[in-house]
């Protein structure tokens, strides 16, 4: 691929056709600030945070929205960028002040609190360029604007497909998880940790935080750049978290009494002799082929490995399948 | 998936067949949506009009079950417009003419009639397939629950291997895996046939390695796939039955003669983190295990990804997590593992099968490798049959319609399809005990034609009875453009209208997957 070189703060870099200002600052170790930029959007230039002085430019540039071409000559700083500088980030703290008026939305999911809104669009076309559901628009202008469910809907009647990927793109907390905020405990003073792992759902394997305090799950989310979802997350992976610490879960073993037919509590002791003596029995009546075992494409492949293992190795069947055949 | 995920963005034409991938695969179709956005064509193969087949250049929406006949009319058109790839085929396929004579029983228009679609369609989808080089073919489960399963699965390797469309990013043949682990789940060999790694229990040298490894004979008798192991229930060939994750009552089919089964069990197993239907009427013990929050592992991803999983919050209770109860249950028959450490049975299980012995924990501690990984050395592989089908020659399959399990008929006159939704997951044991999700989708739905809807004077929103001849459900109707006349279609998330009561026997010739996807059924009021 073609190159461009080009100097920035007196060195020079070398950087691929059709790459951004932006992206050869990151290529130098520069890391500009920036607020409506989202690498999985197309460049918008909407904040103006990440301005740079290009010579021969009369005004200085948005990095992220400027292509590179050979010869450039930039600088990052400077005492009139940051007077510029200084300017746009009173600007961005003032554009709040109006939009009180916002929408209550009878979604469980999304919610939106126009006092953290920069107005930077992100979610705005998150929602047109990456789903493609045109769920949100930006009414009004300057500080008469906000966003909302297009048309002013709830979420619920709109093409939204409550994956929240307008939360995970919001830079600031405009956007956020009503779930997490019903369930995150301010009181308290249990460790809040963050812990990456793997989606429970589809065989898409998106890496998630999955963010909790003490021994609760308080968010799910997923970073940019990370796993083969790249940030995005749908709405089951995002949201459908509250089975974790769910009330039905079972707590103890259970075994049946023979003579009520009821599922009682027992000890693991207990349970763990009952089922191994019946499943030796069994075996030594009818043969090891008798017993079945189903292993389930839910847990992880150490459980699965373990549990053909035990069929095959101490029972001695290879009556071992799952549903994943299908 | 031969192919990577993120190669889907590279696409320049897209195959999908029988997958609603926005809806079962939501973040993947993002991939599909970037790749549409920058132009690329988009051909949708399915009875129903999906988000992605409103927005494809051509949407073949096929009657249910006649897969082959339209693959067979577009390799048809393929080879007979010589669109076809001549060398790849002559150097790298074996068994082309008995396929293209196969293939040539299905002219355009024979497969038009059968599939009911337009035959300038599928003129126009083998077209577009065979003239762009980045073209990939992604299906799911509308092409394997099926009696044809298998055979739908080669007609569409046999358009990959005819234009060479395989063994490059976003090209090849790939299957979305529909769970988080079913991918991980064969690779450890929870399959009859399969030892771990796909090493054949019928191969002796497989069988002598692992009964080295394990201190134990591995039995050369092949086990019993899941649906044999039910029909063992019927004949009392099965005593005993351990069910981990898994709730058959709910997700197999034709569930009452499933029923019957069971009640012959003599003792029943269950191993998860609710107590579902299957144990709540037939366990006989019970263990309360973890979810994946609370544990450490591994998951395998469709695109053969090994990912870490890792525990964030403690199991409730005295919640143990599966490895450790199947350590205990090991324990308690008299063999002692040892420790249940995730990591030293994954390095087990890496020892002994060749195209895993490169992956460990501490290579995938940052980010996951995709198998084969044969040493620690390599890297992974993106993408499969990179230069030449990984088993040298590609094989082509001469292929015929076979007819589904049971057709609509004059007493049964509607085809039932049962699929996923958006908002829920497969019995919905996790989100429907989600509020917003249970709220966003409350109730089982019967999407239906509005020209169906009016034959039969039934409203939107309407309590109807869904029969077959298995058994009835009660559902709500949902008069819906998705679907064509004569074709109904039903979400298989609803425990109170569970559509395994109405789905049949028909199951995959070959390996017996179940045709969840298509019965005959009727509608009337309650």
């Amino acid at each position: 691929m073609p190159t461009n070189t080009l100097t920035i703060n007196g060195e020079q870099v070398a950087v691929l056709q059709g790459e951004s200002l932006l992206d050869a600052c990151a290529k130098m170790g520069i890391s500009l600030l920036t607020a409506c930029h989202d690498n999985r959007l197309e460049a918008y230039g909407g904040c103006r945070t990440c301005l740079v002085d290009l010579d021969g430019a009369p005004r200085p540039v948005p990095a992220c929205k400027t292509l590179t071409s050979a010869g450039m000559v930039v600088s990052t700083s400077g005492e009139q960028l940051e007077t510029v500088r200084a300017t746009i980030d009173e600007m961005l703290e003032c554009i709040p002040a109006a939009a009180l008026e916002t929408w209550t939305d009878a979604n469980r999911f999304i919610g939106y609190d126009p006092q953290q809104c920069i107005m930077c669009d992100r979610c705005v076309r998150y929602c047109d360029e990456i789903m493609q559901c045109n769920a949100l628009e930006h009414v009004g202008q300057g500080v008469d604007a906000f966003i909302q469910p297009t048309q002013g809907d709830s979420f619920l009647d709109t093409s939204c497909e409550l994956c929240g990927g307008c939360i995970g793109t919001c830079p600031t907390d405009a956007l956020y998880s009503k779930q997490s905020l019903k369930v995150f405990n301010e009181q308290s003073d249990a460790v809040l940790s963050s812990t990456r792992t793997v989606c429970n759902y589809c065989g898409v394997g998106c890496v998630i935080d999955i963010e909790s305090q003490g021994n609760n799950v308080i968010d799910i989310d997923a970073q940019t750049g990370v796993g083969p979802n790249d940030g995005h997350l749908c709405s089951k992976g995002r949201f459908a978290w509250q089975f974790i610490n769910h009330p039905q879960r079972l707590t103890k073993p259970l075994v049946r009494n023979t003579e009520s037919g009821e599922l009682e509590e027992t000890s693991w002791q207990n349970a763990l002799s009952i089922a191994a003596t019946k499943m030796l029995d069994i075996k030594q009546r009818h043969g090891a082929d008798s017993l079945a075992f189903l292993a389930s494409s839910r847990c992880t492949n150490e459980d699965v490995y373990a549990l053909q293992k035990l069929a095959r190795a101490i029972i001695g069947t290879n009556n071992v399948h799952s549903c994943a055949a299908t | 998936m031969t192919n990577s995920i993120a190669e889907i963005e590279q696409s320049e034409c897209m195959l999908v067949v029988g997958s609603n991938t926005t809806e079962a695969h939501p973040v993947l179709a993002l991939r599909m949506k970037k790749a549409m956005r920058g132009g690329a064509k988009l051909l949708v193969v399915d009875p129903r009009k999906t988000w992605l087949a409103e927005r494809a250049d051509v949407h073949l929406q096929i009657k249910p079950g006649t897969d082959i006949p339209l693959m067979n009319a577009i390799a048809n058109v393929i080879i007979s417009e010589d669109l076809h790839n001549k060398q790849y085929v002559e150097s790298l396929t074996e068994g082309f003419d008995e396929m293209k004579l196969a293939a040539a029983e299905w002219p355009v228009e024979r497969a038009a009639a059968t599939c009911e679609v337009d035959a300038g369609d599928i003129r126009k989808a083998a077209r577009l397939y065979a003239a762009y080089k980045h073209a990939g073919i992604y299906y799911t489960l509308g092409i394997t629950e099926h009696v044809c399963g298998v055979d739908n699965v080669r007609s569409l390797s046999n358009l990959a291997l005819i234009t060479g469309h395989l063994g490059y990013e976003a090209t090849g043949v790939n299957p979305l895996r529909g769970q988080n682990n079913v991918q991980g789940c064969n690779d450890m060999g929870n399959n009859p046939v399969y030892l771990p790694g796909y090493q054949e229990v019928a191969d002796g040298a497989a069988r002598e390695k692992f009964s080295a490894a394990w201190g134990q004979q591995v039995s050369e008798i092949p086990g019993r796939r899941l649906d044999q192991m039910l029909d063992g229930l019927h004949d009392e060939s099965i005593k005993a039955f351990f069910v981990m994750g898994e709730d058959p009552i709910v997700s197999e089919p034709n569930v009452e003669h499933v029923h019957v089964g069971f009640k012959k069990l003599e003792l029943l197993i269950s191993q998860d983190i609710f107590l579902n239907e299957t144990a709540k009427i037939y366990a006989d013990v019970v263990f309360p295990a973890t979810c994946f929050a609370e544990k450490e592992g591994t998951f395998t991803n469709s695109e053969r990804r090994v990912q870490r999983v890792r525990k964030a919050v403690d199991a409730p209770g005295e919640a143990r997590t599966d490895l450790q109860i199947i350590f205990d249950l090991a324990k308690e028959l008299g063999h002692d593992w040892g420790k249940a450490q995730p990591s030293k049975v994954w390095d087990e299980f890496a020892r002994l099968s060749p195209n895993f012995s490169g992956i460990n924990y501490a290579r995938i501690e940052e980010s996951g490798i995709q198998w084969p990984c044969p040493d620690v050395s390599h890297p992974g592989t993106k993408f499969l049959h990179e230069g030449a089908p990984i088993r040298g020659k590609g094989r082509l399959y001469p292929l015929d319609h076979i007819k589904p399990w049971e057709e609509a008929d004059d007493d049964y006159p509607l085809t039932l399809s049962t699929g996923r939704t958006l908002y829920h997951y497969n019995a919905a044991t996790q989100t429907l005990r989600n509020e917003g999700h249970r709220e966003k989708q409350p109730k089982s739905f019967v999407e239906i034609s509005a020209e169906d809807a009016r034959e039969l004077n039934i409203a939107d929103k309407e309590e109807i009875v869904v029969q077959s001849r298995r058994g009835s459900i009660v559902s709500w109707a949902k008069v819906s453009e998705k679907v064509r006349k004569g074709v109904i279609w039903m979400p298989m998330h609803y425990a109170e209208a569970s559509v395994n009561i109405l789905t049949g026997d028909g199951k995959d010739l070959k390996v017996g997957t179940p045709e969840y996807k298509l019965c005959a059924v009727r509608l009337h009021k309650p």
